[in-house]
């Protein structure tokens, strides 16, 4: 892939999130419930201000990727893969990759619906820091080692500079993969979102007698995007060039 | 004569494999050397040593000194700077994921050229010393990973004289390449002999005989004779095991 497929890819993508952002504002705008908590003394009044924190975590969620991105190259291009640097961190990325996301979700909900009572930007964060960072970090760093020393090695033969190595031959050769890595976080993310949504809404209903408890309308637009982004990355993990 | 490139004791290892025991030689300036030597004889670590690509490797231990034009390669601060000036074209085509054009372009272009008519005409010269020009010239805007394996190996010749490199490092260049395709750039490579130090890495003893000044004789690591390439190809090298190489005896 040139730099004009590149390009086109970005551009494609960017389109992409912009309907996918559309897609769920419209489908979020028929709220479940607005039901207050009455009892128990609980702080959080409605569902509507969960979904102000969620809102506000994807640009965390953003930054986050982006971080993991940098970090999978540092650890592939300059870490020398003998170090003891590179073997813990490896080692450390390793056990928490392997924790299912499901476990990172529940304990954002034991601390913010039982535990505390509260929502925070903190205990969302961390959670959401250890379902996207450590995935995303492998997945882009297998991706990495998959380009061919080969091409690195013809590369650097011609006195090109590192950065220009990774800019015109590892990036390109490695887009579609680490799109399918972070759509696939993306998902994950969304999932365990549905279900705090819906822990959230059982915990409302169970203190508040009038009302029913029912899936929130959120719960199943955050679960359908969260499908889409797995259907997306399913399509660019089809398109890799490797 | 200074010496091109001068290695003394010379020892590389990958992890507990010892690739090469303590080399030492000179390359003479505007001269091809051969080097010759059965698989794993270490020919294609010299070469990556000498223009320290065998940095990319994990594991590698390496001793001793190469020296180019009197400088230890390993002091040299713009490692990609020395690169430039030390070309190298790998065994198998490796054509980077860009135009035929941008291929030939990519190393002015890392050197800080910009003319589009300065890099035009590199971009013909090296296709025409590659023998390739002709065949691509009407379609330099096509992928050069989708040319033929003989053609990317020309193509990967026509990159490396790109750069103008003082000492260009051919591991096994032929390989790719049909006979008749092989002689025209042997033709090159004659002519190039005066611009530039050629070493020249090949299984076929024949054209190293064809080539080259001098010839080395490489095996298992150690280098066990280095001569006038008449004085290796004839009856009485200094070594048995050199004779035997060249007549095919092993190998």
């Amino acid at each position: 892939m040139n730099r004009s497929n590149l390009l086109y890819n970005v551009i494609a993508i960017v389109i992409l999130a912009l309907v996918l952002f559309m897609f769920w504002n419209f489908a979020a705008s028929t709220s479940y419930v607005e039901g207050k908590i009455t009892s128990g003394g609980v702080v959080i009044d409605t569902l509507s201000t969960i979904y102000g924190y969620l809102y506000g975590m994807i640009p965390i969620c953003c930054v986050l990727i982006l971080f993991s991105l940098a970090v999978a190259f540092y650890l592939e291009e300059w870490l020398s893969h003998r170090s003891w640097q590179y073997r813990i961190i490896e080692r450390i990325i390793a056990i928490f990759a392997c924790i299912p996301s499901l476990v990172y979700g529940l304990f954002c909900a034991y601390f913010i619906v039982v535990k505390s009572q509260q929502i925070s930007y903190l205990t969302l964060t961390i959670a959401v820091f250890f379902i996207v960072v450590p995935v995303t970090i492998r997945t882009t760093q297998q991706v990495i080692q998959k380009v061919d020393l080969s091409v690195r090695e013809a590369a650097y033969a011609l006195g090109a500079k590192r950065m220009r190595v990774i800019a015109d031959h590892v990036i390109p050769n490695t887009f579609p993969m680490i799109l399918t890595g972070i759509f696939t976080t993306i998902s994950r993310v969304l999932a365990i979102a549905a279900l705090f949504i819906v822990i959230c809404g059982w915990k409302i209903t169970e203190s508040n007698s009038k009302h029913s408890f029912d899936i929130p309308n959120n719960a199943i637009v955050l679960l359908s995007s969260a499908l889409l982004f797995s259907v997306i990355s399913c399509l660019f993990e089809k398109k890799k060039s490797l | 004569m200074e010496n091109k490139i001068e290695i003394a004791n010379l020892k590389v290892s990958y992890g507990d494999t010892q690739a090469l025991n303590g080399i030492s030689l000179n390359v003479h300036p505007n001269e091809i050397l051969g080097i010759i030597g059965p698989a794993q004889s270490g020919k294609t670590t010299l070469l990556k040593v000498i223009n320290r690509t065998l940095e990319f490797n994990q594991g590698i231990s390496v001793e001793g000194t190469v020296k180019l034009d009197g400088v230890d390669i390993n002091s040299i601060g713009d490692v990609y700077g020395l690169r430039r000036r030390i070309g190298m074209v790998l065994p198998l085509p490796v054509g980077l994921p860009l135009t035929i054009y941008d291929n030939v372009a990519f190393a002015p272009r890392t050197a800080g050229i910009r003319n589009k008519a300065e890099i035009d005409e590199i971009v013909e010269r090296c296709l025409q010393q590659a023998a390739l020009w002709d065949e691509v010239k009407d379609r330099l805007d096509s992928l050069g990973t989708k040319l033929s394996g003989g053609q990317q190996q020309r193509l990967t010749i026509a990159r490396a004289l790109s750069h103008q490199p003082e000492v260009l490092c051919l591991d096994e260049f032929s390989i790719a390449v049909d006979p008749i395709t092989t002689m025209r750039i042997e033709d090159v490579l004659k002519t190039l002999k005066n611009e530039m130090t050629i070493l020249l890495v090949t299984n076929l003893v024949q054209q190293a005989k064809r080539l080259a000044n001098r010839t080395a004789f490489m095996l298992n690591g150690d280098l066990i004779e280095i001569d006038e390439t008449d004085v290796i190809f004839s009856d009485n090298p200094s070594n048995r095991s050199t004779y035997d190489y060249v007549n095919g005896n092993f190998g």
